[in-house]
């Protein structure tokens, strides 16, 4: 049994390697030079990396040992016609935008997260879009029904750009899909990729639909735990509606005074049905509440939750970002995150303890485990 | 024949080549033609329209050439492109 961590920073990616004990690690680094963003493995056991230079563009890098890695011909891209969202082309280009862009292109410049599901790929993109490759890899195909949702002239970037960062599948209905968009909303379809509809009735949108990102249990799907910009939610109608499930969470001062629990990452360990989120003090700060570094665990669906710090620092002002914090679904369950100061924090006994695994790695954008 | 200094980043699609050797009398043109030998380069060079990638800056004859100038830029047969990853800070 091995077990390994794909993480993806801003230069690269360390792959960490253990046997089912995780208490030993060994690091590696592969793709230097560019960030990596998001990694997937498909039912065939290869592995694909996301990355985005700022200059080259977007790319996807594959392997099937996690040692030798090539790029891919072919990348999730928009039809030539696509017209952008102009608040996204302004935030993208802000060092050159001189009021060029209006009626720009619709670009991709980042490809935010990888899912496999029923034999595929997806890859949610930014400018916002979702794409899947059948053939591993050789082709992408834009799902259309998305891409060119009938609302999409009004959705808003958040300030990180308009984001598709989170997809989920369920995998005994492969018509239903989830696809969560910043700051635009949390999109179902129920008739494969055809239609899709937003769900955040219960949420908080006073300022927007900021889904950061969600959660959920395959077998399981429609329960889904969601961290929003606004607080922390369950919905256990598959996204129809959603309850603040915020009991035990420290809870921060947003800009408009709104006080809920803040942050970006969200987990679930299948086996214990475990929920972890890393709260963070509120969007002016983005920072472990009295810089005091916790995850905080669920065991009842979100209905409590409490603060495991053991292992961690004290003294910490970094954060957590959406795609960095994951489970790798053995038993007991391991889970791990990085933080964008560059540390990896691991637990093998379901989130009660933690221990730094990698440090000194520059900012951490994506972690995925990988038990073989 | 014109050569293209490839960047260490870009090697990978490059088969590992420092430099490539191409045919053009523009620079867009000899972007084309490095991308038609190495597709996977394309997809760096190149955004869906088909235009050169905004952050793209190359240096020819001692000079910087930016992305929207590199249509028109005019090189000569022997000339040497370096292109490059243009960042900044730590």
């Amino acid at each position: 049994m091995t077990v390994s961590l794909i993480v993806g920073t801003k230069k690269g990616a360390a792959i960490l390697t253990s046997d089912k004990d995780r208490r030993t690690w060994k690091a590696d680094f592969a793709l230097k030079g560019w960030p990596v963003t998001a990694s997937a493995r498909d039912d065939g056991g290869r592995y694909y990396a996301a990355v985005a230079n700022d200059v080259f563009g977007p790319a996807v890098f594959i392997s099937d040992d996690l040692k030798e890695w090539k790029q891919l011909e072919s990348a999730p891209r928009f039809n030539p016609g696509d017209k952008g969202n102009e608040q996204h082309i302004r935030i993208a280009g802000a060092a050159d935008f001189m009021g060029r862009y209006k009626d720009g292109p619709r670009l991709v410049d980042q490809i935010w997260t990888l899912h496999a599901a029923h034999g595929a790929i997806y890859a949610g993109t930014s400018e916002a879009g979702l794409f899947v490759t059948r053939d591993r890899g050789k082709s992408w195909e834009p799902v259309s029904g998305f891409n060119d949702h009938p609302n999409r002239d009004k959705w808003e970037p958040g300030f990180g750009g308009l984001c598709a960062h989170t997809i989920l599948s369920d995998p005994k209905n492969p018509n239903r899909m989830w696809v969560g968009v910043s700051s635009s909303g949390f999109f179902r379809t129920d008739d494969g990729g055809k239609t899709w509809n937003e769900k955040s009735k219960g949420v908080n949108t006073d300022l927007g639909i900021c889904v950061h990102h969600v959660t959920h249990d395959p077998t399981e799907p429609n329960v889904l735990f969601r961290q929003d910009h606004r607080g922390v939610y369950r919905s256990d109608d598959a996204g129809d509606t959603w309850v603040v499930t915020e009991q035990g969470l420290p809870c921060g001062e947003l800009s408009d005074g709104h006080r809920c629990s803040f942050g970006f990452a969200i987990a679930m360990d299948r086996k214990s049905r475990s929920v972890f989120i890393a709260p963070l003090e509120g969007d002016n700060f983005r920072m472990p509440h009295n810089g005091e570094l916790a995850i905080y665990k669920s065991n009842d669906k979100g209905a409590n939750w409490q603060p495991r710090k053991t292992g961690l620092p004290s003294n910490c002002y970094s954060g957590v970002l959406r795609g960095a914090m994951t489970t790798d679904q053995l038993d007991p369950g391991g889970v791990y995150f990085g933080t964008s100061s560059g540390s990896v924090y691991a637990s093998s006994d379901v989130g009660e303890s933690w221990s730094e695994v990698a440090s000194e790695l520059p900012r951490i954008m994506s972690v995925e485990a990988y038990a073989t | 024949m014109i050569r293209v200094q490839v960047p260490p980043v870009l090697r990978s699609v490059t088969g590992g080549a420092r430099t490539l050797e191409a045919e053009g009398t523009t620079v867009r043109e000899v972007f084309e033609d490095i991308a038609k030998r190495h597709p996977a380069l394309a997809l760096h060079l190149f955004d869906e329209r088909s235009g050169i990638r905004r952050n793209i800056i190359c240096v020819h004859r001692d000079s910087v050439v930016r992305a929207g100038d590199m249509d028109s830029r005019k090189v000569d047969q022997g000339e040497e492109l370096i292109l490059a990853n243009a960042f900044a800070g730590g």
